[in-house]
């Protein structure tokens, strides 16, 4: 058999643009990067993203670039399996539909029939509608949902947009999960401590594994205590937590390195969860993703989301409990409590 | 398996040869020429005739899109002579537009993306290139609607081949016209058919006989069946050796299972040692 990744177009080799954005300042920035790259006018990023029988596994080795506008409303209440960390205005948004790293258990490759990149180019949309959502009450919004926003900072430029918006309206508290390495965006930009950098924590084997394109433990961490160094707000996510034969070995030595660069009372809180996801997004990934071992794991399925069994869910999740209980207050340990809101 | 989609026979006869293909005498409907490795059909020009051809090639072949792909080849009007790669086609008619995904790199087959183009379907033949930049011929957006239901946007190649610039008078393109203008790019198609027919994707399979005999043994209700396909799954890719496991269950007198009680307790067994 050939050897697939050979053969593949380089990433964004492809750029369809709707034409109706084609002169918006963002597309032709974004454009001007892209000069090997062959351009599409499409009327409606849905005439691509949406066709039938994509291979979302093999478009992550090409991924296209969609630019599009965005229309309708742009924020969306919080879906119960999201950690809602005790607010009550709990808004999710997405500037961007897909991502450009590539981890085995992401739910986008269930969610999505298509893995190429849509970036919506009006943020000033969602900022209006958001000034008006602000009237009523508080908000906090994840802006790095359906992606990782921090991966695509080159290319878009929308984290600084972000903070400098969080910064002028100050019932707003933003949440960015990442699991870049960048650091130089904490150098550049103004801190406001309503803005939490939310970092995805794994082991080292379990990137390697299967967060692929992601930034190493150690880069993650790196750049987390830089944040902090600089005035922001930090999270760690411990979540999903992974299962592979050796796990508890993986974890608490990830634990070791953890501690080494982060003073755990520096942080806002962490987050702990084991893997889960939708059942109906399962039928898809293992369709798609034959050959992957966390597609595959016998999950039960419980409350319409597929699960490790209950004990070694217990086990996994005690696990990590009892590592950080000695580095944050228990009242700063948030446990993904999804299955009594599935 | 490559299924080849081309309008006429003369278009296509340079192919034919090269490739060897034989006429399929039990197909009366359309010609087909094929191989063990190829499958052309001569469409006819037009789209009713092109969406016939699809549809009987897709509904005469189950069509795997993991494996096979669906190539429209054929001439077209455009400014420069050459041999493209199309990126977009539009049906002039409805206005719908259709995306093949270029994912693969034919830039060593003399398909880089500096020659990709896109192309408009038309209803009748072109007198003039009404958008400089595109190509224009009869058949590839009913191909590709056509074939949508079934194929993979990845797996749908569609290579043209300028013979014109557009002509007032069809009659002006003779059949021995297009055969000279095909052969000129019948070796860079058949580098690009070579390069298509690697792509294959790979797919999990365990040893089926195997897990029949699993569920037999377990005496599975369907609800274990389905538990005990997802193990035989996970020990696959997850590289670990489930026919050991279960030859020393066997050793053990767990297996075979005397009733389906004591089957649900084995596979308990199973799914902890492989978790
Ligand atoms: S970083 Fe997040 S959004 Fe991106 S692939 Fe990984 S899980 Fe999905």
């Amino acid at each position: 058999m050939r050897s697939e990744t050979s053969s593949f177009n380089f990433p964004f080799s492809h750029i369809y643009v709707e034409e109706e954005i084609r002169d918006h300042e963002l597309t032709k920035s974004i454009l001007s990067r892209f000069s090997k790259s062959v351009e599409i006018p499409i009327r409606h990023y849905k005439d691509v993203f949406n066709r039938p029988h994509q291979s979302f596994r093999l478009q992550k080795n090409s991924p296209s670039l969609i630019l599009a506008k965005s229309k309708g409303s742009h924020i969306y209440k919080g879906a119960p399996v999201c950690q809602d960390f005790g607010f009550d205005h709990f808004y999710y948004t997405s500037s961007v539909m897909n991502c450009i790293f590539d981890c085995e258990y992401c739910y986008l490759r269930g969610m999505y029939g298509s893995g190429n990149v849509v970036v919506f180019v009006n943020l000033e949309d969602t900022f209006s509608e958001l000034e008006e959502l602000l009237k009523l009450h508080p908000v906090y919004l994840c802006i790095s949902f359906d992606t990782d926003l921090i991966g695509l900072e080159s290319l878009t430029g929308f984290v600084d947009r972000w903070v400098e918006f969080t910064r002028t309206h100050e019932n707003l508290t933003i949440e960015i999960r990442t699991k870049s390495f960048r650091k130089d965006i904490y150098d550049k930009t103004p801190s406001c401590e309503r803005v939490i950098f939310a970092y995805t924590i794994s082991p080292q084997a379990i990137i390697d594994k299967f967060e692929k394109r992601t930034a190493s433990l150690t880069e993650r961490l790196v750049a987390a205590s830089r944040a902090i160094e600089k005035g922001f707000t930090v999270r760690l996510c411990f979540d999903p937590v992974i299962y592979t034969k050796n796990w508890k070995d993986l974890y608490s030595s990830m634990f070791l390195e953890v501690i080494k660069y982060i003073d755990g009372h520096q942080l806002k809180d962490v987050s702990i969860g084991s893997f889960r996801i939708s059942a109906e997004y399962i039928k898809k990934l293992r369709s798609d993703f034959p050959a992957s071992e966390i597609c595959q794991f016998p999950y039960e399925n419980r409350g319409g989301y597929m699960q490790y069994p209950q004990e070694l869910q217990n086990e996994m999740e005690k696990h990590v409990f009892t590592l950080l209980q000695s580095f944050i207050s228990e009242d700063k340990i948030y446990m993904t409590d999804y299955r009594e809101k599935a | 398996m490559l299924f080849i989609v081309c309008a006429l026979h003369c278009e296509a006869r340079p192919v034919i040869e090269a490739l060897g293909l034989k006429r399929d005498s039990t197909s009366n409907a359309f010609e087909i020429y094929s191989s063990d490795r190829y499958c052309l059909i001569v469409s006819g020009m037009g789209v009713i005739n092109a969406s016939s051809a699809v549809t009987y090639l897709l509904t005469k072949n189950l069509f795997d899109n993991h494996t096979d792909m669906l190539i429209n080849f054929g001439s077209c009007a455009g400014k420069e002579p050459g041999l493209y790669l199309i990126n977009k086609i539009t049906d002039s008619a409805t206005g719908r537009d259709y995306y093949p995904d270029l994912l693969y790199d034919l830039s060593s087959y003399g398909l880089p993306i500096t020659s990709e183009r896109a192309l408009v379907t038309s209803y009748k033949v072109v007198s003039g290139l009404e958008d400089p930049d595109k190509l224009y011929e009869m058949e590839a957006a009913a191909v590709f609607s056509a074939a949508s239901r079934f194929v993979s946007p990845h797996r749908m190649v569609f290579l043209k081949f300028v013979s014109d610039q557009g002509v007032d008078d069809p009659k002006e393109i003779t059949p021995e016209f297009l055969t000279a203008c095909a052969s000129t790019y019948t070796p860079a198609l058949l580098e690009v058919f070579r390069a298509l027919s690697l792509m294959v994707e790979p797919v999990t399979r365990f040893d089926e006989e195997l897990f029949r005999k699993t569920c037999e043994e377990l005496r599975a209700s369907k609800t274990m069946t389905h538990q005990i396909r997802a193990l035989f799954t996970y020990a696959e890719v997850s590289g670990q050796d489930l026919a050991a496991l279960l030859s020393s269950l066997h050793e053990e007198g767990k297996l075979p299972a005397r009733s389906k009680r004591e089957g649900k307790v084995v596979l308990d067994e199973i799914r902890n040692q492989l978790l």
